[in-house]
């Protein structure tokens, strides 16, 4: 397993660092679901960004010893005032204990964040959407879409997020009548709660969170999850934003830990607004 | 789908929704809270960043300033109570003897820096952002050497036509009269309040509209740089004998960079336009008589009247005019082309002119008063030739020649009595030309130093420049990593800049 690890990490690391003098820019500050943590601020790119997420890596080791791990790149629009829309295309590799190696496509991931409104004494309120459509041997076995309502608010001291997602899974997700849930949906869960805290260190631009969130699995019966995880993320150039964490399933069938790392790239629009 | 659950979940989630409204939002007029504004990203061009990349130390006094008025408005915000010292003294020193010497290198998020403030008011927070996004690509237009005047006319045309595209953010490009910032109710609480950092303020905006002006008169990017430098030891110097060697008014764009206002009049209006906001915004969250409960109100009536077309509107001659007749020696002096000693101010610190709506003219003065008989009239600065630019070209082109391997043209640029203290010797100019000079052309042409200036004086015909360097990388065999310290003193003779002494030292990392 490390082996091939010690081939395709060093690939990927190096095609985020290749990505820092490309001509972009991008923001540590603003928060995306996944880099490093799952909770995320309430807020969309800018209008008129572009960001791509280049070769954003993650490594996950379940209890039982399987290892998994994935690059999502993705790309997202800011089309509209507080508005972006994002699609990814998951690629995930899985090895099995007894050495089944799997690399494929894991579906495709389409998604929508509005912002409802800047921070005042109110906090940041924003509502997202997504749905992975079933692409590639390892996506999911049916679309499968999800809600989320998100809050950010800010203290002097640090600042909080809490998202809440729920996903609208139908039978042939959940495996209907058989309780049996697709290996592929295994990832999914019925609905998700999180809480983050972040501290910035402005003068270094540099971000560090952590994160406590819980979900109920696609599997019923399964045990409600619990995990935790932490990470920075880091402006390396205006345009170029780095970031890495990790973390670990507190309670839940497939208790493990994960590490991710990746670096965001954003461009504007490359046409001038019309009049 | 188990409904059970997901009942179960829409129970949570209404409970979440209700935690996080009693938690988060105390009792306040929810409709004045709710704010919608939005940041954009800056218009996509060839020239982006050009700035950053061949004016880094320059560039990086701007991330300096955004996170001082960013900590200025966060602290006035968040401690109202608090003595003055807290800015005069803590801030004040933490700015200038950390932030500015060693800027950040990248943009910063203001918002990290000033959370609460950018609660209070995210409108205008983002009207300032996006107005500084527009000095930061009129800076990379202007820098960017492919580009013919011609063209940088048509892109910062184009970047204007960007700006405005945003009403709800963008500054006028009509001028507004000095009444909305000095005769309002609330204002001059700021500059009585704390006059020290008003004037460090009106420094950095000085620097602010002082750097196009290096950037407009220098032919070559070589003569920018060193103009660049010049101006930018210029503002170093304003903080050596505070609050004497501070602006004394808020610097203005005719005066300070008067061949850009010529050429860019509708971008020089929108700068004096956002720097005018800028002390309104402070007056209000200074003056106690602006009730906590009304600022968010205020400064939201301040940025509606700095947007608009209408409110207190002065023509383009008249600006001009009362631009001049504020003072340029008020202000800091002009960015290109001053000479050696800062500029005496004609009128008391902070002092409020008040001038003819319809011809900018002075007219008389509000508060404060003029120090001198005749104080407000001609306020044109005495221009002469730069000596401290004609002496940071002169130290750069040493720097150059030895880094492009030219021994002669370094030689040139030494007196024959020079005197090179380095390495505990003393070398005359033989004994540099036969020893040292060929080590440090070979040093220099392997390992390029990244230098700060320091900042040049000049005292008749001796001047001297102070520069610090960090040098990294590799000399033969060798890895370098040190800090250096370069003092040179130049002096004129005939009219010509010579180097007279230098006195390098070192140490490692």
């Amino acid at each position: 397993m490390f082996a091939t690890l010690s081939r395709v990490v060093p690939v990927l690391m190096l095609g985020h660092f290749a990505a820092s003098s490309a001509l972009a820019q991008t923001d540590y500050f603003n928060t995306d679901a996944g880099r490093p943590i799952r909770v995320e601020d309430a807020y969309a790119i800018e209008r008129r960004a572009i960001e791509v997420q280049l070769a954003p890596l993650r490594l996950e080791r379940e209890r039982g010893g399987t290892y998994r791990w994935g690059v999502e790149p993705e790309i997202a629009l800011g089309l509209l005032p507080r508005t972006q829309v994002e699609i990814g295309f998951p690629m995930v590799h899985t090895e099995g204990g007894r050495g089944v190696r799997t690399t494929a496509l894991a579906g495709i991931e389409m998604s929508a964040l509005y912002n409802l409104n800047a921070e005042t004494r109110l906090p940041a309120l924003a509502l997202a959407a997504d749905v992975v459509i079933p692409a590639g041997p390892l996506g999911p076995s049916t679309s499968i879409p999800t809600v989320k309502a998100i809050a950010t608010k800010t203290f002097a001291w640090a600042r909080f997020h809490v998202n809440g997602q729920m996903t609208f899974a139908d039978d042939k997700a959940t495996g209907g009548t058989t309780g049996i849930v697709p290996p592929a949906n295994a990832e999914f869960s019925r609905w998700m709660a999180g809480i983050a805290v972040d501290k910035t260190l402005p003068l270094k631009a540099m971000l560090f969170t952590m994160e406590v969130v819980t979900s109920e699995p696609l599997q019923a019966g399964a045990a409600q999850r619990f995990d935790v995880a932490g990470g920075s993320r880091i402006q390396l150039s205006p345009r170029v934003a780095f970031d890495a964490g990790g973390g670990y399933r507190l309670k839940g069938d497939e208790q493990g830990w994960f590490l991710t790392t990746g670096a965001a790239v954003a461009i504007g629009f490359p046409w001038a607004p019309r009049r | 789908m188990h409904t059970t659950s997901s009942a179960r979940f829409t129970r949570r989630l209404a409970m979440l929704g209700a935690v996080l409204t009693v938690t988060m939002a105390p009792i306040s007029p929810l409709a004045a809270q709710w704010s919608t504004t939005y940041e954009q990203f800056y218009l996509q061009a060839s020239h982006n960043w050009t700035f950053r990349t061949h004016y880094q130390h320059a560039d990086r006094l701007f991330n300096a300033f955004d996170y001082g008025h960013a900590i200025l408005y966060e602290t006035l915000w968040r401690f109202p109570d608090a003595p003055a010292s807290r800015l005069e003294v803590d801030r004040y020193n933490d700015l200038t003897q950390k932030v500015l010497i060693k800027p950040p290198r990248i943009p910063l998020e203001e918002g990290a820096i000033e959370p609460k403030y950018a609660q209070l008011a995210p409108e205008a927070k983002v009207m300032f952002d996006w107005a500084h996004l527009l000095h930061r690509q009129l800076y990379d237009v202007l820098a960017d050497e492919r580009l013919s005047w011609a063209q940088r006319d048509v892109e910062v045309a184009r970047l204007i036509r960007y700006y405005r595209s945003r009403p709800d953010l963008a500054f006028s490009s009509k001028p507004k009269s000095m009444k909305l910032m000095q005769e309002q109710p609330f204002s001059l609480a700021f500059r009585k309040k704390y006059p020290k950092f008003n004037g460090l303020i009106w420094g950095y905006h000085w620097l602010q509209m002082g750097l196009y002006e290096p950037l407009m008169v220098g032919t070559s990017r070589t003569e920018k740089q060193a103009l660049m430098r010049a101006t930018v030891a210029r503002f170093f110097q304003m903080l050596q004998d505070v609050p004497r060697s501070l602006p004394h008014q808020m610097p203005m764009t005719v005066p300070v960079a008067p061949k850009f206002a010529a050429r860019y009049p509708e971008a020089a209006i929108i700068f004096d336009n956002l720097h005018s906001m800028h002390d309104v915004v402070s007056d209000i969250l200074t003056n106690p008589s602006v009730p906590r409960d009304r600022k968010r109100a205020e400064i939201m009536l301040a940025a509606r009247r700095y947007r608009d077309d209408t409110t207190e509107v002065m023509s383009v001659p008249a600006w001009r005019v009362m631009s001049e007749h504020m003072g340029i020696e008020n202000m800091g002096g002009p960015a290109v082309g001053f000479l050696s000693t800062l500029p005496t101010p004609t009128v008391t610190y902070g002092a409020v002119m008040q001038h003819d709506a319809e011809t900018g003219a002075m007219t008389g003065f509000g508060s404060g008063g003029a120090t001198t008989a005749d104080a407000h009239a001609g306020h044109q600065m005495p221009t002469g030739p730069s000596d401290s630019s004609q002496v940071a070209t002169l130290v750069s082109g040493f720097h150059q020649a030895l880094e492009r391997g030219d021994s002669s043209a370094a030689l040139a640029l030494l007196s024959p009595d020079v005197a090179i203290v380095e390495s505990g010797t003393v070398d005359s100019l033989a004994d540099y030309r036969s020893h040292h000079l060929p080590a440090d052309i070979a040093f220099a042409r392997a390992i390029k130093a990244a230098r700060q200036p320091r900042g040049v004086t000049v005292v008749g015909d001796v001047a001297y420049s102070v520069a610090t360097s960090a040098t990294k990388g590799t000399f033969g065999d060798r890895a370098v990593d040190t800090l250096g310290a370069e003092l040179i003193v130049a002096r004129r003779v005939d009219g010509q800049w010579r180097i007279a002494a230098i006195h390098w030292s070192s140490r490692r990392r």
